[in-house]
């Protein structure tokens, strides 16, 4: 039997196409999702991709697209959508952690288990979803606090370049990073600590500064590749690359290739289809009433230029 | 309109000498040496602040003065720069430019990704032609349409987001091969040991302030902002030089979208975000009016290197970023109030 996929565009409604939807079997698990902001970078484009890739795959399911275009009233419209739909599961990327608890209560309330995706959401919805699907942002920087014990030989001075102040990630990638520092080599310390936002060229601004300010650097520390790859730039412009040792998180193509290259020590890897393959099953498996752990981590393994050959390129 | 006609002659004295500026100024500036500190100080207020920041940061940074770091603030202040330029152009014209933030945006991930595609020197071409054809939207919109400029590019500047989305399909775009591409040269090459984006933008600042300055043309843009229907009743054509000023603001962010493209080697759609604040920023630091007709070119180079230098400064002080966000704001409303404040000769207004 041929999968029925509808795919929302921003903007529709829900209702619409679970009226289209509802015209495939009965017998299938009928999911919905409501994504953050589809489009706005590679990885959510990757994420939503792969998600319908998984879903056409499997020849049980049937797969609500939605897209709240990082508009949080769209998103608790759609969920509300959803849960009058009477969808068997309901997988949700929050555009705001806190903002979607209430919708999510109702869902929960009506009987129909949320999977929660990506980003989690606050403390207080947590009683009301049935699993977080998603990568492990403080395990992510253990992981980079490892690498960064390796590569200076558990000895130096290192700066930090964050992500945007006030994204959950950036502050458990921080909060990972720097307990493992202190754990794990102790003698390895965070001279400086400053937000990149995300953004390349704003972290090759911070790098400029971080240059003139530290005589010495012996290794960077980014909250993802591409900011690491920024201050890359900056200390390739001054004539400091080949002493300082570079490591971000969720492997970006430029990093990628900058390992290749030998410029750039690691990272971390973090695939967004991975992500979304990992969500469709964690929700297949609630439906399903298999046990899954409530915290349903992906794994995001270390990358390094040595065992890079094992991964593919990023898409993003 | 006393406003400005107060405003342009202090900016002409300000250029040929300091000593011609108080007579020009009329009143009674000049009369004793404290008045005519008050009359430096309400002409070159900014500058004064200016210096007086680059002492208080030097005192307790002693790298804060170095060749090196001056260089790299200035050289990272010169994408703002640029297109702060161009915006103080529209701004005396009597208008807002709100929409050069997204517009970079657009501007960088059209060079990046048409260098790799169809080569550095047709890439350019290109983006400066699209980048063009956006600030003539915008200038006709505003220009020769009448609409409010507020409106029409706080709608351009997510309209043009929604483009670079639509363009890049959320991807980072990339270059290749960074290290052999003669693309390099805007924002990582060196003539004669001057960082080329600090060239490109002095250049652009000098043509600009010639432009403004000592031309009919420059003279008209102040008409235009100072008294719009004095100007049409002068016979200048209202509707051609407000759509010029949106011209040369576009230009202006073609540029520094170049600068920042080579400099990077990459972009993404969030990285112009947020900018047109910080050149607006740069602007009024500079001391141009927002209600148009008075303002000069340089003084807003002056207001840019002002937000990078504090930002810089606040940095090598090992500021947590929250305060720094803190101290800008602070030092904007200082430096404004300064300027404002010496020109009338008094903390307060006189006036309730």
């Amino acid at each position: 039997m041929k999968t029925t996929l509808k795919v929302l565009i921003t903007g529709t409604t829900a209702a619409a196409a679970i009226a289209f939807a509802g015209a495939a079997s009965a017998e299938k698990i009928k999911i919905g999702i409501t994504q953050n902001n589809v489009g706005v970078d590679s990885y959510q484009t990757t994420y939503e991709k792969a998600f319908k890739a998984a879903a056409a795959a499997d020849p049980n399911v049937d797969v609500v697209v939605l897209d709240a275009g990082g508009d949080v009233a769209r998103q608790i419209a759609q969920i509300q959508d959803l849960t009058q739909q009477k969808v068997q599961a309901i997988i949700i990327w929050p555009t705001n952690g806190k903002a979607v608890v209430p919708a999510v209560r109702k869902a929960h309330e009506a009987g129909i288990p949320v999977v929660i995706t990506n980003s989690n959401i606050a403390k207080e919805g947590m009683p009301y979803i049935a699993a977080f699907s998603g990568p492990n942002n403080i395990e992510q920087g253990k992981e980079a606090a490892d690498m960064m014990c390796k590569a200076l030989n558990n000895k130096g001075d290192i700066v930090q370049i964050a992500g945007k102040p006030g994204y959950t990630t950036a502050i458990e990638r921080e909060k990972g990073f720097e307990d493992e520092l202190a754990k794990a080599c102790p003698e390895v310390k965070i001279m400086d600590t400053q937000p990149g936002d995300w953004n390349r060229e704003k972290s090759q601004r911070v790098m400029e500064d971080f240059l003139v300010k530290y005589p010495k650097i012996d290794g960077v520390y980014a909250a993802d590749d591409n900011m690491g790859v920024g201050a890359l730039n900056a200390a390739k412009a001054a004539g400091r690359a080949k002493d300082i040792k570079f490591i971000g998180a969720t492997n970006f193509a430029v990093g990628y290739e900058a390992m290749a290259k030998g410029e750039y020590y690691g990272s971390v890897y973090q695939s967004p289809v991975d992500d979304a393959e990992n969500a469709l099953k964690t929700a297949i498996d609630v439906v399903e009433g298999k046990k899954v752990p409530k915290m349903n981590y992906f794994k995001t393994p270390e990358i390094t230029q040595e065992n890079m050959k094992q991964f593919t390129k990023p898409v993003f | 309109m006393a406003d400005i006609r107060h405003e342009i002659p202090a900016d002409r004295a300000g250029r040929s000498g300091p000593d011609s500026g108080g007579k020009h100024k009329g009143g009674g500036m000049a009369h004793s040496g404290l008045k005519s500190f008050a009359g430096l100080m309400a002409r070159q207020g900014i500058l004064v602040a200016f210096v007086l920041f680059l002492i208080a940061f030097s005192v307790f940074s002693d790298r804060f003065l170095s060749a090196e770091n001056i260089f790299s603030v200035v050289r990272s202040s010169a994408i703002i720069g640029v297109m702060a330029l161009g915006v103080t152009v529209v701004v005396i014209g009597g208008n807002l430019d709100l929409s050069v933030g997204s517009m970079l945006s657009f501007s960088t991930v059209l060079v990046v990704d048409l260098h790799d595609k169809i080569g550095p020197g047709p890439a350019i071409v290109v983006t400066v032609l699209a980048t063009l054809c956006l600030g003539a939207i915008n200038g006709l919109l505003v220009g020769v349409a009448r609409l409010n400029s507020l409106i029409v590019t706080l709608g351009m500047l997510s309209a043009i987001q929604g483009l670079t989305l639509i363009y890049s399909g959320g991807k980072n775009v990339d270059i290749v091969h960074q290290d052999t591409t003669w693309f390099k040269i805007f924002g990582r090459g060196y003539i004669a040991d001057i960082p080329v984006p600090i060239v490109i933008f002095a250049i652009c600042a000098i043509v600009l302030h010639v432009v403004m300055a000592y031309t009919p043309f420059g003279r008209r843009i102040y008409a235009t902002g100072g008294n719009p229907t004095a100007a049409v009743f002068s016979g200048i054509r209202r509707s051609r030089v407000v759509f010029a000023t949106y011209l040369i603001s576009a230009l202006t962010v073609a540029i520094a979208a170049i600068v920042l493209g080579s400099r990077v080697m990459g972009s993404q759609n969030n990285v112009g975000q947020g900018y047109e604040l910080q050149v607006l920023a740069g602007v009024i630091l500079g001391g141009t009016s927002l209600l148009g007709g008075s303002g000069t070119i340089w003084k807003s180079v002056i207001g840019v290197l002002i937000l990078g230098f504090i930002q810089n400064g606040l940095l090598l002080l090992g500021f947590e970023y929250y305060v720094q966000w803190l101290v800008t704001w602070v030092v904007i409303i200082l430096a404004v109030w300064l300027d404002i404040a010496a020109k009338r000769g008094r903390l307060l207004s006189p006036i309730a």
